[in-house]
Formats: C-alpha cells, structure tokens, sequence
C-alpha cells in the first residue's frame, strides 16, 4: 500500500505549518489548557451557555507568563438535553488531553457523578459552577464517589440542602402549606425535591403527594389531575426545564389550576429565551418562583454586567458569574502552580483545593472547606413578573 | 347433525359479543376505579397513541417492516401542524369564533394529513421499496437511519428547543359533571380520533383498496398473480398509515401545546408497544393496544405510581410477549392489513 502520494503529503504538510502558525507555541511556552465541560445545546444551552461565556470572559481576560492559555469546550447534551454518559466520555477525552489542567463544569449534578470518579482517578482539578447535590462532595457519599482520593472537584454554587429548604422556607412565608411535589427521578430532580420537601413538613406544612415523571415525560394530565383532588395550594416541581418543567406547568393551567403557585430550584431559572421555562410555559408561567444557588447581588455587579453586555450583546444569565468564578479560580490555583515551580495536574489540583485560600471572585470572597463546597452560602430567590424572572431576595446560610 | 350446528352458532355468537362485551366491561372498571377525569386522561392519550399505533400496524401487516421512521412521521406532523396554524391560517392561539375554529380544523387537519401522508409514500418509495426483496434486516435499518434523518432534518432547521404549538381549540373551555370537569377539546380529540378509526376499519372491509390490502397482507404472490397492483397497494397502505400519523401529530399538538424533535422516540415506542400488545398487523387490536397502554400509564399515576408508568408499560409487554406473542387479536389474522 502506498501511503503518501504526492498530493497527500503537501496536505500533511500544510497541515503541519498551519498548526505551527496557529499555536505559536515555541515564543510563548507551553500550552495550558482549561477544559470547558457543559451541555450546550438544545433546552440545555439557555442555563448553560451563560455559564460557559461567563468562563470564556475570564480566561480571555487573563494572560498568563510563559505559558499560553488554550480552552477546550466540549458539549455533553445528547439530542438537546444533559446526558451523564456523554459527560462521562467527555471528561475521559479531556483526561486524554496532556496539556489540560484543569475542567469548568459541568453544569448538572447528574453528569457530575458520572465525571467526578474519572477525573479525580486523573487528579484533574474541576470547578462546576453550578452542581448542588450534596451527595457530590458531603460525608460517605462524597467520599465513594471520589474514590477516597484526595478532593479534586470544587465548586462555586451551594448545596440542595440549602436550596431546597430555601425555597420551602419562601414557599411557607407566603402562606403555603399543602404542597404537591413532582421530581424528574434524576440526582438533582430527586435531590431538591428530597429536601424541599424535609424542610416543608419540619415547618408544619404538608406534603400532599409525590410523583415522578422521567425525562422525556410529554403527558402530565393524569399527575395533575391526581393532584387536583387533592387541592394543593402550591406545586413544587424538582428537575431541569428540559426534563419537562415547562410543560407541567402548562397541564397544570389547563387543568384550571393556573392560580395555584409553582415552585422550583435552579433548574427552571433558565431565563426567558427559546427552550426556557418561561418560553415554554408561555402565559402559564405567572405564578411561579425559583432559586439560584448563587448570589445574585455579586459585589460589582454593574460593572460585571456591562463587562459581559460589551464581549455578548447580552446580559448575564443566572450562571454566568458563577463561570467567570470558576475560572477565575481555576487561574489563581494555575498562577500559585507556576509561582511554586511546575505546572502540573496535581500543582494545579492541589492549589485549587487547599483550604487555607480565599480566591476574590466576581462572587466575592470564597473559599473551600475540605470537601471541595464553597464557603459561600447564598441562596437567591426569584419570581416570574410580566414574563420575566425578577429577583425577589438573597438569603445567607453562611452564619445560619 | 343439530350438535354441530349448534356449536358453530355458539361460537358465530360468541365471537360477535365477546369481544364488545369484554372492551366495555374494561371501560366501566376503569372509569369506577379512575374516576372520569382520569378516564377522559387516558381516553385521550390512547387515541394518540392508537392513531399512531395503526401506521405502525398496518405497514408491518402488509411488508412485515417495523417501520421505527413512523413515531418521527408523528413528530414531523407536529411541526407541520404549527407551520399551518401560523403560516396558512395566521393563528397563534385559541381560536374564540366558532366559524372561524371549524374552518381552521378541517384546514389543519387536511392539510397536515395530505403533506404527511406525501411524506410517508416518499419515505416508501426511496427507502423501502429498493429493498422489498432485501433480507428483513435491511429495510428494518434503514427505517432506523430515516428516523434519524427526520429528526436531525427538524433539528437543522426549526431548532432542538421544545417549541409551542398553537392551541387553537381552547384549553379553557370545559363543563362540569358533578365533580368532574370536562373539557372541550378532550372530547374533540377522543371524538376525532374514534371518527378516523371508524373510517379505517370501513375502508378496510369495505372497499376495493381495502380489499387488496388485505389480500396483499395474507399473500402477496398470491395477489399479485390475482391481479392486484402490490407497488400501488403498498403506496397506498403507506399513505394512510402517515396520514394517521398526521392526524395524531395535529391532534398532539392541539392538546399538549407543545413538540420537539426527539418527540418522535417515545411515542413511537408506545405506538409500537401498543401494536404489538393489540396483535401486530391487526388494525382493531393496535387501537385497543393504544387504549390499554394509556389506561395503564394514567392508572398509575393516578394511584401515585407515575414513575413506574413506562416500566409497567414494558413489562407488559414483555408479559405479552412470552405468554400470547400474537398479542390481543393476533389470531384472527385474516383481518389484518
């Protein structure tokens, strides 16, 4: 077999100069590259594209001494929706990568259990802007999950076992005591909605009935009109937009109950473009409140988001600060590395996850305590008006 | 011999009754244990499922093809269904004048039913039929390669959101029963489906075309030789059945309110279910298979089971499948088509 005709050799050749002009690497030194893991397509990319620009910002922004900065961005959303196997796949490939040393994402709690044991195997160091399932990091579970490695995972948002209850918390202060709740079965559906519901029942309130309704649900008649007899005077929905949010609270309005209050976690806060909750809802979605597991007042937050305006044409999404933090420091943890000597996986792992730094962010001061989970507590609270999500209140676990 | 013909009476009577006797004996259990509103849920889902069901049913019967293309010829019809609402009809929402709706229906319907019937015969003529005397694995691949070309064709050029459909019968409109709150528009989808079944069932027994499907299903040689047009029979089998799914799609929509590309896989596994539950290639048993999935998912969630709902579905069928592989009506063959 001949392998190189002529023709194929000038291409290979090409090739090869074309890739030499576009690293530039030999005057600028070695490449480092951040991995970007989050489901950019389809009903995901409304919650999580804004996470990845906020990322995209920040390490545009910094430049680092003789190394050159590279990103890698890869999309785990099989046919528009988060898919853990993908996700799983996706961190092996950045595992495989040498020159990456780090990994934002990803975007949801169930791709972080599948990425989790593959990259603390690698020692890569992960910051996800946005997981709140406790089980990821907290006590026996966070441990197995890592293997009983040293921690290599962090993260900027807080934990469904503040977020739910946060949102219970809301819930009761107006007036509601007989909740219906639907999960998505999935680990942050059933995660949040776990809590929510502890939290509603300790307070005095009264869980009517649970259901379950898998990704991919299309019919929620018959949950609802299960629901219906038994006269919930609010729905508290745990799950992602895409996992069918958006669609049951339409069942739930044309079912005459469109005054009846819903509730959710982070998942349905996905802002008001194609594929949101809101857009999906349509007229159905007055009424309803959400969270973020993140701090919606961030210290400078004009300047942030006249910053993200000028590089987007847009404004900020829920979690595009969060991004900006988590690559702001998963660069604070690299510049510690090469102030320290080499650049390594393991430098970089263990700077970004020592407990003794507080990183200044665009979220403000954080830190990590020893499972990896911010010292930022702040749930913040928001409710649809005029077909918009409009921040209601913050409210800090930190001292609580 | 007075035995004898007393015994081909019985089961002349038997075979008459039975089966009637036996659907509304079903229906009343259900509606005493569902209560109406939940009977009226699971009404109206079976008749989408059942519409697609027969598509299904009915191109196995006459090629033996299980065409996995068809629940993604349901979910095109729901994005034609919203290209003829807004683009042809200029409608974005109910539709409050009762001329204008009527008028809009039989537009919709008509329209989406014709474009997706079209769709499916091309679908036969360039994918199928170049491999009707391919082994059976063939045609059972590329149906699943035109499944994908459908969906990523939906995807390309209208988006991988979930996109809303235009509700032009009001959601909002409804009577009460006692306790129980009836809408409208499940009526009109339990209405027109039952309608389109009804027409089936008598285009089937009773005309000419019906005649040669069936005989084209029993023995297409056979047919042939009989001087049916087995190419033209096929063409038209395809037709009706992505017609159906056109039918399904519009109505879909109209209920739901909503679609998106990968709409496609899961109701097509349901309608594939409920065909192969009713007795695959039997017209009347893929629409009580619909009916009878339906009734199954809607009961439990009603009892708080909802998350069980799709492994019950399959479980079922798997039941189905080891003790009465010929499902529901599969013995009496001779019906299907």
């Amino acid at each position: 077999m001949k392998v190189f005709n002529k023709k194929g050799f000038a291409a290979l050749a090409a090739a090869a100069l074309l890739a030499a002009a576009c690293g530039g690497s030999t005057t600028e030194g070695k490449t480092l590259t951040i991995g970007i893991s989050l489901p950019l397509s389809g009903s995901s990319l409304a919650s999580a594209g804004p996470a990845r620009d906020g990322a995209l910002l920040a390490i545009k922004e910094t430049t680092i001494e003789g190394y050159t900065l590279a990103t890698k961005i890869l999309d785990h959303a099989v046919d528009g929706v988060h898919n853990p196997a993908q996700a799983a796949t996706d961190v092996t490939t950045l595992v495989g990568d040498e020159t990456v040393v780090a990994v934002v994402g990803p975007f949801n709690s169930s791709s972080a259990k599948a990425q989790i044991p593959v990259s603390s195997e690698a020692g890569l160091a992960q910051c996800s802007p946005s997981n709140t399932n406790p089980d990821l990091t907290k006590g026996d579970a966070g441990a197995a999950l890592r293997g009983g490695r040293p921690v290599n995972y962090v993260r900027v948002a807080a934990t469904d076992d503040l977020q739910g209850p946060a949102v219970a918390v809301y819930a009761k202060s107006r007036g509601k005591s007989n909740v219906f709740i639907v999960d998505s079965t999935d680990t942050y559906g059933k995660g949040i909605a776990d809590s929510f519901a502890a939290e509603f029942t300790a307070g005095g309130g009264t869980v009517l009935g649970r259901e379950g309704a898998p990704a991919g649900t299309t019919d929620f008649t018959a949950i609802v009109t299960a629901a219906k007899a038994l006269s919930p005077d609010a729905f508290f929905y745990g799950g992602v937009t895409a996992d069918g949010a958006g669609l049951f609270r339409k069942a739930i309005e044309q079912a005459g109950l469109g005054d009846v209050e819903f509730y959710g976690g982070d998942g349905i806060q996905d802002g008001s473009g194609e594929g949101s909750y809101i857009a999906i809802a349509g007229a159905a979605a007055a009424k309803s409140f959400s969270s973020v597991a993140a701090i919606e007042n961030i210290p400078d937050k004009a300047g942030f988001a006249a910053k993200y305006e000028a590089e987007y044409g847009e404004a900020p999404g829920a979690y595009s600060a969060s991004g900006y933090a988590c690559a702001q420091v998963i660069l604070e943890a690299i510049k510690t590395a090469v102030a320290a000597g080499e650049v390594t996986r393991e430098s970089v792992r263990a700077a970004l996850t020592d407990t003794a730094t507080v990183y200044s962010t665009v979220l403000g001061d954080v830190s990590f305590d020893e499972n990896g989970d911010t010292s930022q507590k702040i749930i913040s609270l928001y409710e649809v008006v005029d077909g918009n999500w409009t921040f209601v209140e913050q409210i800090d676990y930190a001292n609580k | 011999m007075a035995t004898a013909t007393g015994t081909v009476r019985t089961e002349r009577v038997r075979g008459q009754f039975f089966l009637p006797a036996v659907i509304t004996g079903f229906l009343a259990l259900m509606l005493g244990l569902l209560g109406f509103e939940q009977f009226l849920n699971a009404m109206t889902l079976g008749a989408i499922y059942a519409l697609i069901a027969l598509g299904y049913t009915m191109v196995y019967g006459i090629i033996e093809l299980i065409n996995f293309a068809h629940g993604d010829v349901f979910m095109v019809a729901t994005f034609v269904s919203i290209a003829v609402s807004t683009t042809l009809l200029g409608q974005t929402g109910a539709v409050l004048d009762i001329p204008t709706l009527i008028i809009s229906l039989i537009v919709l319907f008509t329209v989406t039913i014709v474009v997706m019937a079209l769709v499916g015969a091309l679908i036969e003529r360039l994918a199928y039929r170049p491999l009707r005397n391919a082994p059976k694995l063939a045609p059972l691949i590329t149906a699943i390669g035109v499944s994908f070309i459908l969906q990523n064709i939906i995807q390309f050029f209208v988006g991988p959101y979930i996109t809303n459909v235009p509700q032009l019968f009001s959601t909002q409109w409804a009577f009460t029963i006692g306790e129980s709150r009836v809408p409208l528009l499940n009526l009109f989808v339990i209405g027109s489906a039952l309608f389109l079944m009804v027409v089936l069932q008598l285009f089937i027994s009773r005309t000419k075309t019906g005649r040669a499907m069936r005989t084209t299903a029993m023995d297409r040689d056979a047919s042939s030789l009989m001087g049916v047009d087995i190419n033209r029979t096929i063409m038209i089998t395809f037709l009706i059945g992505s017609g159906l799914a056109g039918a399904a799609g519009v109505i879909h929509g109209l209920y739901y309110g909503n679609t998106t590309f990968t709409l496609g896989f899961q109701s097509g596994l349901k309608a594939f279910t409920a065909a192969v539950l009713g007795g695959i290639g039997n017209t009347a048993g893929a629409a009580l298979g619909g009916f009878l999935i339906a009734f199954v998912e809607v009961g439990a969630a009603a009892f708080g089971f909802g998350r069980w709902g799709g492994a019950i579905v399959f479980s079922l069928l798997v039941v189905f499948l080891i003790f009465r592989p010929t499902g529901l009506l599969g013995s009496s063959t001779g019906d299907r088509a």
